[in-house]
């Protein structure tokens, strides 16, 4: 027989580097036909940050993400980034973008209130166009304007950017420490159908609240999220790397069982978009976050709906069919005060 | 490329015979000499250098090799290049030869359905063949089509909705500009489409294993098949005369400070004189083809004497146990302490102490992309290594250090990386990439096998959480004690940072007054753990959200309440007693319940004889699954709003 349920699970996490200073550095050039050249260390293993790092560039330089070009991940030809993990990208390095364009761009904005005789807070660009505020024949394509500024005035636009994060380590007793600067918060409900004769669980709605800062590109975060929360389907009901005497005997994908297209929830995203007011852009991350709570949200799920407490993941069908055995056996058997267990306590009962 | 099938035994000199092949591929005759092992996927992107088309595991379980051959969706791993005599066969390069792009990739474009994109060839091919074969394809009958496709990024939702755009598209019931770019008057919070996507979904991108260069040579590694044994000798002088053969590799060839790690570094880049692990790296052969190179691995002969081995981290910690590494006492590689307040003084006065065992297993990280790299030696002898690393600059320090060469004599190019998840954070085959490219002067290339990256790499720490919680009567959380013991395996990796980080995070967003926090990393000879996606805190969070459930059962409340009543809140102080300023807990949890539609009452109310839930079945639920949606009559597509609400 199927039955269902619900559990709940919240989570934390911290952004960056664990209790180790963080930085990341970014060159900046506005370059010809009113594009804009970007040299950083590190780049995408999947989440979209190059194309986040587009978005931010082309807000704060005044043109178009597909205006931008982004430079080598190549320890010859780019400054230093550190390492692509920690939810670190969109929080380090589209800081460091944000910074080094804002040079560039108050460069760009000197130089053009110069060539137009105007104060340089009055220059303006968005999505390849510059104009001057209030002014109706004061403005050019970004393509002309870097044209002038260099062929005119012998000027190339370059700016750089550095963002640092500040942790300290853990003290070796206490632990006391600031490991992060910031963190983010979520919250996600799961909701699951057991069926008792054959232990098997299917995950069939997920709700996920995230506080991940100012959002650069809200498909890309629902991304991420879908994709932690099915990760996490795997790690809760089915993935299990197994050892005998060092020895694996799960060594490809079919011992080593992953979720597929037909095991997946319905995932809902609610993303809680207020800015981080301790960094310039204002945003967070969500890549590892995102995975925390479905784990135990679907365990809570499952004693919900049959009443069996599964402590160690996987929930595999032959786990949680051992559990309900063990239920069946225990509700059978006559009660015995000395042999009261975890799973039969009487509740205590509201305050 | 996979071993030869078993049956027909490999040639001892790696020289197999050649068989030709005639077949029309992307709408080009081509006629080929192959070995007359390779499979489709081999003549494709061996042979015809056409690399849209990934290989995931050689095993048929991925998906991402999928190909037509006479307009049939097969597994390329698994099709003996014998079966395409005569065939027209269709890869992802050219799915659309006059636009680029077909309906359905710029959908997959539309919709964010590809993030690493080392699945999406795959997921393109099959949900083509399930649009061919039935252009109303419902959900569940595209859902069963994919299903022979892994996916380890995206979760499908977003492929999913892709498939289904391009359906309606196709079927005329969307217009094509659904297709286009969605106008925005900002760029920071516009769903902008990924700009590597077209890359991705026709297969133009390159990974490490797409690359390919003049006169470029293939690695194998010869890798440890006991967990723990000394190496007494080893004999290459067979394998080094083997025709074919540029140079065999053993620790004795590294020039400078041999050992790399994340944290600590304590592993080699091959086994000197110990192997710790199953999969350890012993030796490396670097050959004309990788059939030579193989070969040449078989003649290497390693002299061991097997040691005991130790494989159960509770074991590991015991007076008297074999040492692993001279650096690390009683085999413990880190010890991460949180201590807050009174623990026992608050344990002895709470109303209610609930105690329980946690448990999580080791995870494989199961990025389709398995390990590859290109190493070659530029004009100027600066060694450069394209690898889809995820920590190109510690990667280069490392390996100046391990080639006895300055910084700038080493670079590190980050290819396009097909999933990491942390997995590809740790050095494991670089260092022999650059040595063989450095000894032979010629390009080097490695691509791991699924069953190399499975042994060889890194896996999530499995825990074990010891949890006693206190609290009041009202819920309220008076005192955390968790001792967690982890199996790190053989080498340290990342196991430093992930006890700091389940340490920190472990007792969760909670105003907890007295907190206590043992975090244990063990060295032992299992598979070495290493850094996967939230790293510890999704193993010590795991154990803190199901014992507060366990709790609230104990408490007869919501399990939603229980958490109000603890979460942290603005200008909360953490575990490590450092002051937070705005801090959004509540707001998260406030809207999952909202979102959910959450009916507030204690777990399991059924079984307390309580009226059941009512929440259960609503919007955001899908039906459950039942097998057959492409075996039943073929109906009319479901409306899309109705299979994808609208976020």
């Amino acid at each position: 027989m199927k039955h269902r349920g619900r559990g709940v699970a919240c989570g934390w996490y911290g952004i960056a580097r664990t209790a180790a200073m963080d930085r990341a550095a970014v060159w900046v050039e506005l370059d010809d036909g009113g594009t804009v050249k970007i040299a950083t260390g590190v780049t995408e293993i999947g989440e979209g940050i190059l194309t986040g790092l587009c978005q931010i560039a082309a807000q704060e330089m005044g043109v178009r993400p597909e205006d931008i070009v982004l430079g080598d991940n190549d320890t010859a030809r780019v400054p230093e980034a550190a390492h692509a993990g920690a939810t670190r990208m969109t929080y380090m390095i589209g800081n460091a973008v944000a910074i080094g364009c804002r040079e560039a761009f108050g460069k760009f904005r000197d130089a053009m209130g110069a060539y137009w005789g105007v104060a340089p807070g009055s220059i303006h660009a968005f999505a390849g166009d510059v104009w001057v505020e209030g002014s109706p024949t004061k403005r050019m394509s970004m393509g002309h304007a870097v044209h002038v500024l260099k062929k005119e005035r012998g000027i190339v636009i370059v700016g750089s950017g550095l963002f640092t994060s500040q942790h300290t380590p853990l003290h070796p007793e206490t632990g006391e420490a600031t490991p992060w600067q910031s963190y983010v918060f979520g919250a996600q409900v799961a909701e699951v159908e057991v069926d008792d004769d054959t232990g098997e669980v299917q995950v069939l709605g997920v709700w996920a609240a995230h506080d991940v800062g100012r959002v650069v590109n809200p498909q890309q975060v629902e991304g991420q999220i879908e994709g932690g929360v099915v990760m996490a389907v795997g790690h809760a009901l089915m993935e299990d790397y197994i050892q005998h005497a060092g020895q694996t005997t799960t060594p490809g994908f079919a011992k080593y069982i992953l979720p597929t297209a037909l095991d997946v929830p319905q995932v809902t995203s609610v993303l809680i978009d207020e800015p981080d007011p301790k960094t310039p852009l204002g945003v967070k991350g969500i890549g590892e976050p995102a995975i925390t709570p479905t784990a135990p949200a679907i365990i809570n799920a499952i004693y919900d709906a049959v009443g069996v407490r599964i402590t160690q993941l996987p929930a595999t069908p032959e786990r949680v069919m051992s559990a309900l055995q063990e239920k069946r056996v225990r509700e059978a058997a006559p009660i015995d005060a000395t042999r009261v267990t975890a799973q039969e306590e009487i509740p205590m009962g509201p305050p | 490329m996979s071993e030869p099938v078993s049956g027909c035994q490999a040639p001892v000199d790696g020289r197999h015979p050649m068989t030709e092949i005639s077949a029309t591929v992307n709408g080009r005759k081509v006629t080929r000499s192959v070995p007359n092992h390779y499979r489709l996927i081999d003549f494709v992107r061996e042979e015809l250098k056409l690399t849209g088309n990934k290989e995931g595991c050689g095993a048929g379980e991925c998906g991402t090799c999928s190909m037509f051959v006479d307009g049939k969706l097969v597994k390329s791993c698994l099709t003996p290049v014998q079966k395409i005599q005569g065939a027209t066969v269709e890869t992802v390069d050219d799915l659309d030869r006059d636009q680029g792009m077909t309906v359905l990739q710029r959908a997959f474009h539309k919709c964010g359905a590809s993030q690493c994109g080392y699945c999406i060839p795959g997921m393109v091919m099959a949900a083509t063949s399930t649009l061919r074969r039935n252009p109303a394809a419902g959900l569940d009958e595209i859902k069963e089509g994919l299903g022979g496709n892994i996916c380890r990024c995206t979760g499908y939702q977003k492929i999913l909705d892709a498939v289904q755009l391009a359906r309606d598209v196709l079927n005329g019931s969307r217009p094509e500009s659904a297709l286009d770019e969605d106008a925005g008057t900002s760029f920071i919070g516009h769903s902008t489409r990924r700009l590597d996507a077209p890359g991705k979904v026709t297969g133009a991108i390159k990974y490490a294993a797409d690359l390919w260069m003049a006169n470029m040579l293939h690695l194998q590694v010869l890798r440890s098949p006991h967990p723990h044994a000394r190496i007494v000798r080893i004999d290459a002088s067979k394998a080094r005369r083997l025709p074919g053969v540029e140079c065999v590799l053993t620790c004795d060839d590294v020039p400078g400070v041999d050992n790399f790690g994340v944290f600590i570094e304590d592993q080699p880049i091959m086994a000197r004189g110990v192997v710790r692990y199953v999969g350890e790296a012993v030796a490396a052969v670097a050959a004309e083809t990788v059939d030579i190179a193989r070969a040449a691995v078989k003649l290497i002969e390693i002299h061991y004497e097997v040691l005991p081995g130790l494989f159960d981290p509770e074991e590991a910690m015991r007076p008297g146990a074999v040492q692993l590494h001279a650096h690390a006492a009683d085999n413990i590689c880190k010890h991460t302490r949180i201590r807050k307040g009174d623990v026992d003084a608050a344990l002895a006065a709470a109303d209610l102490v609930v105690e329980e065992t946690y448990r999580t297993a080791p995870i494989e990280h199961a990025y389709l992309e398995p390990e590859a790299g290109l190493a070659y030696v530029e004009a100027d002898g600066c060694v450069a290594v394209h690898s889809p690393s995820q920590n190109i600059t510690h990667h280069r320090h490392m390996l100046a250090k391990i080639l006895g060469r300055p910084i700038n004599k080493v670079r590190m190019i980050m290819s396009t990386v097909g999933g990491g998840f942390g997995g590809k954070e740790d050095m494991i085959y670089q260092g022999m990439l650059a040595l063989a490219a450095i000894k032979t002067r010629r390009p080097v290339r490695y691509v791991f096998t699924r069953e190399e990256s499975f042994i060889a790499s890194a896996k999530r720490h499995p825990f074990t959480i010891r949890y006693t919680m206190g609290l009041q009567r009202d819920g309220r959380i008076t005192a955390t004690r968790m001792v967690m013991v982890s199996d790190g395996g053989a080498y340290a990796m990342s196991t430093p940072g992930v006890m700091n980080k389940s340490a920190i995070l472990g007792p969760g967003p909670y105003a907890v007054p007295n907190v206590w926090v043992d975090a244990i990393g063990v060295y032992t000879n299992n598979t070495p753990s290493g850094a996967m996606r939230a790293f510890g805190a999704f193993q010590s969070e795991f154990a803190t959200e199901a014992h507060l459930d366990l709790c609230a059962q104990r408490l007869g409340m919501d399990p939603v309440a229980l958490r109000m009543v603890n979460l942290m809140r603005d200008g909360a102080t953490t575990h490590t007693r450092q002051q937070l300023d705005r801090v959004l807990a509540v707001d998260c949890l406030q809207a999952a319940v909202a979102a959910a539609g959450w009916d507030a009452g204690v777990p399991h109310r059924q079984g307390l004889g309580q009226a059941p839930r009512s929440d259960l079945g609503g919007t955001g639920t899908r039906a459950p699954c039942t097998l057959g949606a492409r075996l039943a009559p073929m109906a009319a597509a479901e409306p899309a709003a109705a299979t994808v609400p609208a976020k």
